[in-house]
């Protein structure tokens, strides 16, 4: 049994604390919105991007440990080279110190989420090459077919690092600069890099679907294969839906809009398979990853629902710009990305002690106050987009008039985000604990205890 | 967002019938055709999307020297924490596509309330010559079309075609 790389679980921890720091964040920046000056020490132009960016990097942080994590045990063999896991850990320290450093200081790269100072944005890219080289050299080590979690894997880590580097692609000075086509490279790079980050965390999901299923044919799949295809495939030409009103050439809005709707597929699948999945609810009941695991069906359900919709551009047109996609993207981020990686984080921890630890009611609880809360926090974005979309389009109101009418659905959100942030809080301290324990016992290097067959 | 975490589900009662009997592997050859096909069609994208990805007139939306220093000017401050640009940004303030041609709007005032904030927004730290620089840049954006769409006609296919815009090719 290999032991278990602690580094790749430090990335876990790590990714936790960026959690919960940027969940502090962002409850900051719900409450400056409808109290304008509030905590003027870190005011909103400063605690949104440190809300963003702390969030997203909780989504890579797990990602990026649990393919360290898993990578090794799938394939047989440890990492290609586990000194560059420690040396990319190590990077991703200073950068993330040198990150809030810069926000504080009022740095900002100033174009969107995931966005810093171009010399940072260059270090983030160099050690995403360790990752990229790393992975490739173990996961070729493995023998026949790929399942589709390492054709997800290789995607996200490919795919990323191509559209992070066209996202700074404005650096380049070229005579006919434009602001169209700037924003639509940049969308062009943002949206691929959603759909990267997102292949990281499906992938993991699959894997940890597979661990605690014991079923290993889906991932080899046809089946998984085409739906992972599917899912590339938007990845790679559904990105102009973000940018519907742009002026940018007709033919990238008529093609995202065509490969958009293809996801209704998906949609119809999990409509037709949801008894089933319910069954297999049933049989895993008692472990805590898989509780996780169907709370991110839920939103699954209900974020695609949503994406779909605002992908037809009639119905963009009165959206687009408004609260509507605030809740898409944190009822997807939360929803669905942050209850797959509760779910890798623990199992990892279930393997690694062989059990779920002794505050189980804590996490239960700490579970069940991000998902209530969510709904209602969803729910209230919303109301706000719908009424900020009608009112924009439909009368001749200032935005003024129109944000005292939103403001009510903006102090429940503030109001629920106050939930939300105590799940997230219980469910952090649990698993930051259950992850630290072996290292703050300094046990020895814990070994993988579970009896599950890793070699295909 | 790509939304393709259906792939995860392990829908038991079918695997089941499928590791009992039917093929469970797809080739690795016409997996790797796929992929590369795929990789070659966003290639081709990409080079489009990079040269000529804008449908407006000549000249609309372009980026002059001063209005180049507002870009950068708008990215150290941060304006887009607050702000949206063809409904792209954060949702603190208002959408600045059009603030500088606005009817009742214009340069002017989008230069006072830069130098001297409002009770919403904070005054920003920039000299009155940067301030000109965000307002060019600005500038270049009311250019380049009208946000919001205002005037609009659905069209049976859940799409829509826009009235009011003069800059379109
Ligand atoms: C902390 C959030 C915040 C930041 C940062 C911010 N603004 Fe604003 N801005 C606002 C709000 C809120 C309003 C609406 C003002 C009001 O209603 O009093 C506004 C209004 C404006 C307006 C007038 C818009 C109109 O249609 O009436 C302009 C122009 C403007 N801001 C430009 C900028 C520029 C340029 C920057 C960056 C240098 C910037 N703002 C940074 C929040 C912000
Ligand atoms: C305590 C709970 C949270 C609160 C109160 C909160 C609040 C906020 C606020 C105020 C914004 C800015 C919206 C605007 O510009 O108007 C925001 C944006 C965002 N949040 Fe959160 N947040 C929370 C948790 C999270 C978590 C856990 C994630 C992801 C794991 C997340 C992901 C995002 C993303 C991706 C955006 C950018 C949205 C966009 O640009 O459209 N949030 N959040």
């Amino acid at each position: 049994m290999p032991a278990i790389d602690r580094s790749a679980l430090l990335f876990l921890v790590f990714g936790v604390v960026s959690l919960w720091l940027g969940a502090f964040f962002g409850l900051l920046g719900a409450w400056q919105q409808v109290m304008p000056g509030l905590f003027d020490v870190i005011p909103f132009v400063k605690s949104r991007p440190l809300h963003v960016s702390l969030v997203i990097s909780w989504i890579f942080m797990v990602a990026v440990g649990g393919v360290y994590h898993y990578l090794p045990l799938l394939v047989g063999r440890p990492m290609h080279s586990p000194r560059l896991v420690r040396v990319h850990l190590f990077l991703w320290m200073i950068l993330g110190l040198a990150v809030l450093g810069s926000y504080m200081l009022g740095r900002f790269g100033g174009r969107e989420y995931w966005e810093f100072p171009p010399a940072l944005g260059g270090l983030i890219a160099v050690s995403w090459f360790l990752l990229v080289y790393n992975f490739f050299r173990t996961a070729m080590q493995g023998r026949g077919p790929w399942p589709a979690y390492l054709w997800m894997w290789a995607t996200g880590v490919v795919f990323f690092l191509l559209t992070f580097l066209e996202a700074y692609s404005w650096l380049w000075p070229r005579d006919d600069a434009n602001v169209v086509r700037d924003l639509t490279v940049q969308w062009k790079a943002y949206g691929a890099l959603t759909g990267s980050w997102n292949m990281l965390v499906y992938g993991l999901a699959l894997v940890v679907m597979e661990r605690i299923s014991g079923v290993t044919e889906y991932a080899r799949s046809r089946t998984a294969f085409l739906l992972y295809a599917l899912g590339f495939t938007n990845l790679l030409f559904g990105w102009a839906h973000h940018i519907y009103p742009v002026p940018s050439a007709p033919w990238l809005r008529y093609l995202a809009y065509g490969v958009s709707m293809t996801e209704w597929i998906l949609l119809a699948r999990m409509i037709r398979h949801w008894r089933h999945t319910l069954d297999g609810a049933q049989r895993h009941q008692h472990v805590l990853a898989a509780h996780f695991l169907y709370a991110s069906e839920a939103w699954v359900f209900l974020n695609l629902g949503l994406a779909l919709l605002i992908s037809i551009p009639a119905i963009n047109l009165f959206t687009h710009g408004t609260h509507i996609t605030v809740a898409h993207a944190m009822g997807s981020t939360i929803g669905i990305n942050t209850m797959i990686l509760f779910a890798a984080i623990f199992h990892t921890v279930d393997r690694v002690h062989g059990d779920t630890g002794t505050r189980v009611q804590y996490v239960r609880l700490g579970f069940w106050l991000l998902n209530g809360g969510l709904v209602l926090f969803w729910l209230s974005l919303i109301g706000a987009g719908m009424i900020k979309g009608w009112y924009t389009l439909m009368s001749d109101l200032s935005f003024q008039d129109i944000m005292v009418m939103v403001r009510p659905f903006l102090m429940s959100f503030a109001a629920w985000g106050i939930v939300l942030f105590v799940g997230i809080t219980l469910l952090a301290v649990h698993a930051s604990w259950a992850l630290l324990g072996p290292f703050l016992r300094s046990r020895p290097v814990p070994v993988d205890r579970s009896t599950e067959a890793y070699n295909r | 967002m790509s939304y393709n975490m259906d792939l995860y589900r392990i829908d038991l009662s079918r695997i089941e019938n499928m590791s009992h009997g039917r093929s469970t592997s797809f080739q690795g050859v016409h997996q790797r055709a796929i992929i590369l096909v795929l990789v070659g069609l966003f290639a081709v994208q990409t080079a489009l999307t990079w040269t000529s990805s804008t449908s407006v007139a000549p000249g609309r939306g372009s980026l002059s020297t001063q209005a180049l220093i507002g870009r950068q000017l708008y990215q150290d401050h941060n304006c887009t924490a607050c702000h949206q640009l063809y409904g792209l940004g954060g949702y603190m303030g208002p959408d600045l596509t059009n603030v500088t041609r606005a009817q009742g709007k214009g340069p002017d005032y989008a230069r006072g309330i830069i130098l001297h904030g409002t009770q919403l927004m904070p005054a920003q730290q920039v000299t009155p010559a940067e301030a000109g620089h965000l307002v060019a840049y600005l500038d270049a954006w009311a250019s380049s079309g009208t946000y919001p769409i205002r005037s609009f006609d659905l069209t049976p296919w859940g799409t829509y075609l826009q009235m009011n815009d003069d800059a379109r090719d």
